[in-house]
């Protein structure tokens, strides 16, 4: 079908789909995430369309292959997942689809060594819905990440897109923008600001032209949320920004993304172009006599670009640098016309908020924060990748529950949440509630949703440090606090660490702090303060040592820690000698050895090589 | 305009909506320190945060830049608080690291009980000697002058005005607003001979028919007239002599 004049037309279309698709097809799906495709996935797709064709004369098994976005779970991909089996296999190599076509597709049984294995039962999980990662998800924003093919608009269709557009412009714009206030959504970019209250504010000023836009800048290095959305499900984004547009009267949206998400970008252009086929985007959308289109726009990938007025002058073409924003952007924002910007998960929600109602949404999440969230996962966790679940689970659940635990039984320390400019959690908080207002009154954030998991071995310092050296290289050096205050701050940091550390640079890192928090213009200063403030907070004790006894208690900081060998353990094996980088370790085979300590460069190989833990830090 | 009333310091006044707080101080006799602010300017501000004050709207209070904040109605200010003192102490304190040999910002920050710097100073880097990086000069240049010769490059600690590649700039007039804006005096502008040395470029001056002071750059009349249409025969003579 051409151009779709009516809502009428839209729900025969799909229908018409429906009739024409087979769901009970076998499917086989490959995961074609940035992740897998990195590891090999293509190749994996090109076994499995050869296998079927070659197949396909003589056995009766139909599989469609369906390119899909991601799966959440990218370090175990290539991921493929068989349907109507329910299984999901991990880590498939080419080698592996003969076997599988065999079993699996035809015989309907598990390949054992591909599916999941619980780390600490060592139970098999076959069933995709059954692995812990994904059995405490629940997935809206994510909704048809994996599932469908992010390049089909039939496929979004046929799985109830553009549904929520067709009941939205049904209704009145204002109610619209009750029904998104009464759902609860707060913004998914970190601030959290109700988008019911934005919008509002955007519809009430007076102007001839409004703008709505997309931030698909995602800067924080650790989060890919957003991209994820953006390459797996388009349309969810965009269908978003036409209702948005819709409730406050905008002809023309922005799509603002980073050059360095280009599959993001094909996906997107695609699905513009789709959308304006079927008369879903362009004049008089859906017959209605509403208009709309998006452009979408790309940008240098600055940390500081994704930040609201920062992105606005970059999609103006100027550099991409943040300016107070006395004035609100619902009132001036791009070309000082009212304009609402949201975040790109936060769009993903819209449709299902207007699909299902405010009451539906409010209903899950905490009183503050309501509906769900997409964090990713990562650091010293057994799972990592995106998980998409309901706002208030603790951070306990999370790591225990979702994560499968610490890596390597090693003791869990604290949590990372919010992006470079986040806070550290340390353990003993671990029940609180993951929710904006909960992370914020502890110090955190919510941020971009990255949640980093850390264990014993980490140094808090060190971390802070890590931190603010990213913030330092990010500052745009607009503003004094931020610019001249940052490097500061990451020199006292420097000194704490190799041991120069004194008493009053506590004190003095406390007000460079405060001045960030109070002075500094944009978003990035403001809240670079946190990994220094959040860790002087709760792991206090780890500066002390530093300052005061010249210790790293993890055992991170090179210039306070020495290493030696423990003669009861080592059992004169050479292994640590023949490794050692400095030949600094000597004595004889069968006998203790000794480390050399003013010739050791502490790079820890010794340590790492040793089958009997006999090297020791301290 | 729409006039409205705004408290500062307890006092209230009348002011034309969106006005920036700074003004509205000043027209009123109340100090509040600026360096990257040029009410000539409208670009200008926001950034060196000297003149960062109390702001409490709508039962919330903020700390914003007088120089750009609008004021509103319901809006009240306060300048001289403990807070504004302290965070001014402490931009203050890190401009004076950032150029120590500056005397404007030695002057401001003592003025504040600042004398000391505790934190690293910045030095040798002869080109940011005493440039706090306040974009005053580029936004002059472009909005005032309409000439876009320099720019801010680079990022963080590291940013600063420039001309492209840090070459002579095919654009630049030698009209040397820039180096009579910068609040630190950081741009070198030097005259010998009737020649001009600005941005690493040089301007041939030309000379008052009447007194023989060499005054405006022969580039700088060249643009005033193709931009104007202006009679060359005008810049004959220095501004002392004309009439
Ligand atoms: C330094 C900085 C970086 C930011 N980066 C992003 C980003 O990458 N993506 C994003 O959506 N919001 C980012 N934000 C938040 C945006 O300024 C803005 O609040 C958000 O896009 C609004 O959308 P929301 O209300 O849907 O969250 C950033 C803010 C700051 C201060
Ligand atoms: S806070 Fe940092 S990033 Fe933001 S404007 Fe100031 S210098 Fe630039
Ligand atoms: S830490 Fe490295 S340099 Fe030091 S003894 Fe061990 S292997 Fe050698
Ligand atoms: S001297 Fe050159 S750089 Fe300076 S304001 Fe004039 S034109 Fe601009
Ligand atoms: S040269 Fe002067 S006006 Fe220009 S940025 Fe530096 S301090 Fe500001
Ligand atoms: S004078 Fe206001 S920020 Fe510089």
């Amino acid at each position: 079908m051409g151009v779709i004049n009516s809502i009428e037309q839209l729900e025969e279309y799909r229908r018409e789909l429906a009739a024409t698709a087979k769901p009970d097809l076998p499917t086989v799906l490959v995961c074609f995430g940035t992740g897998c495709q990195a590891n090999g996935s293509r190749l994996v797709a090109n076994a499995f369309m050869e296998i079927i064709k070659e197949q396909g004369l003589q056995v009766d098994v139909n599989i469609g292959i369906k390119t899909t976005g991601c799966h959440g779970y990218c370090e175990n991909g290539p991921l493929v997942a068989l349907r109507p089996q329910d299984i999901l296999y991990l880590k498939v190599k080419p080698e592996d689809v003969p076997e599988i076509v065999e079993e699996s597709v035809k015989g309907g049984r598990i390949v054992e060594r591909l599916v999941y294995r619980d780390k600490v039962t060592d139970e098999i999980v076959p069933r995709y819905s059954e692995i812990p990662f994904y059995k405490h998800q629940l997935r809206i924003a994510l909704r048809h990440i994996g599932t469908i093919d992010p390049t089909s608009i039939d496929d979004y269709i046929l799985a109830g897109g553009y549904a929520g557009l067709a009941k939205a412009l049904r209704m009145e714009p204002e109610d619209i923008i009750s029904e998104v206030e009464r759902s609860g959504l707060r913004g998914r970019g970190g601030a959290g600001f109700p988008t019911g209250t934005k919008w509002r504010s955007c519809a009430a000023v007076d102007s001839d032209v409004r703008y709505v836009m997309c931030n698909g800048d995602e800067g924080d290095p650790g989060a890919f949320m957003d991209r994820s959305i953006m390459e797996g499900d388009p349309h969810a984004v965009i269908e978003g920004m036409i209702i948005g547009a819709y409730a406050v009267g905008s002809r023309q949206g922005y799509i603002y993304v980073r050059d360095e998400y280009p599959l993001a970008i094909r996906n997107l252009t695609t699905a513009i172009e789709a959308a304006r086929e079927k008369g879903l985007l362009g004049e008089n959308i859906l017959g209605t006599g509403f208009s709309f289109d998006i452009k979408i726009s790309r940008g240098g990938g600055a940390f500081v670009c994704g930040e609201s007025s920062a992105l606005m002058r970059s999609v103006e073409g100027n550099v991409g640098e943040p300016r107070a924003k006395y004035i609100r952007s619902v009132e001036r924002g791009l070309y000082n016309k009212p304009t609402v910007l949201n975040n790109v998960e936060t769009w993903a929600n819209v449709p299902e908020i207007i699909l299902k109602g405010a009451e539906w949404y409010a209903s899950m999440g905490t009183e503050g924060s309501k509906g769900t969230k997409v964090f990713s996962l990562v650091g010293k966790v057994n799972n990592t990748g995106l998980v998409e679940v309901p706002m208030g689970i603790s951070i306990r659940e999370l790591v225990e529950n979702i994560g499968g635990g610490v890596l390597g039984g090693k003791k869990f320390k604290a949590v990372q949440t919010g992006g470079p400019s986040g806070g550290c959690i340390p353990e003993r908080l671990a029940d609180l509630p993951i929710d904006f207002d909960s992370l914020t009154e502890a110090g955190s954030m919510m941020g971009s949703g990255g949640i980093i998991v850390m264990d014993e071995d980490t140094c808090m310092v060190d971390v802070a440090k890590y931190f603010t050296g990213f913030l330092v290289e990010e500052s745009c050096g607009k503003c004094t606090p931020c610019r001249d205050g940052l490097p500061r701050i990451y020199d006292l940091l420097t000194e704490v660490t190799e041991g120069r550390g004194r008493e009053e640079h506590l004190d003095m890192l406390e007000e460079l702090c405060d001045l960030l928090t109070w002075g500094a213009l944009c978003g990035l200063g403001t809240s670079a303060a946190n990994p220094v403030l959040s860790t002087v907070k709760y792991f206090r004790d780890e500066y002390e040592a530093h300052i005061r006894d010249k210790k790293c208690p993890a055992g991170v900081c090179k210039a306070l820690i020495t290493y030696s060998i423990d003669p009861e353990a080592c059992t004169g094996c050479r292994l640590c000698a023949k490794n050692c980088p400095q030949n600094c370790i000597t004595g004889k085979r069968k006998e203790a050895h000794v480390i050399d300590t003013s010739k050791c460069i502490k790079c820890g190989v010794c340590k790492d090589v040793c089958a009997f833990d006999a090297v020791r830090i301290s | 305009m729409e006039k409205i009333s705004v408290v500062i310091d307890g006092r209230t006044f009348e002011a034309e909506k969106d006005t920036c707080v700074l003004e509205v101080a000043r027209r009123n006799g109340i100090y509040i320190p600026s360096l990257c602010y040029n009410s000539e300017v409208t670009s200008s501000g926001g950034s060196c945060r000297v003149c960062l004050v109390e702001a409490h709207q709508g039962g919330r209070m903020r700390l914003v830049t007088s120089c750009n904040y609008p004021v509103r109605k319901g809006l009240e200010v306060k300048t001289d608080t403990p807070l504004v003192h302290r965070i001014r102490r402490g931009v203050l304190e890190l401009l004076l690291a950032r150029v120590p040999d500056s005397e404007v910002i030695r002057e401001m920050a003592a003025a504040e009980g600042v004398t000391e710097v505790r934190f690293r100073k910045d030095e040798g880097e002869n080109e940011r000697y005493k440039c706090i990086a306040c974009a005053l000069c580029v936004n002059v240049c472009a909005e005032v002058v309409g000439v876009h010769a320099i720019a801010m490059v680079e990022r963080g600690a590291d940013k600063k005005p420039a001309t492209p590649y840090n070459k002579p700039s095919d654009v630049c007039i030698g009209c040397g607003a820039c180096a009579y804006a910068c609040p630190t005096g950081a741009i070198e502008l030097k005259e010998k001979d009737g020649v001009r040395r600005i941005w690493h470029k040089d301007f041939k001056m030309v000379r008052c028919s009447v007194c023989g002071t060499p005054y405006i750059p022969e580039a700088q009349v060249d643009w005033i007239v193709s931009k104007t249409g202006k009679d060359r025969s005008f810049f004959d003579k220095c501004p002392d002599h004309r009439f």
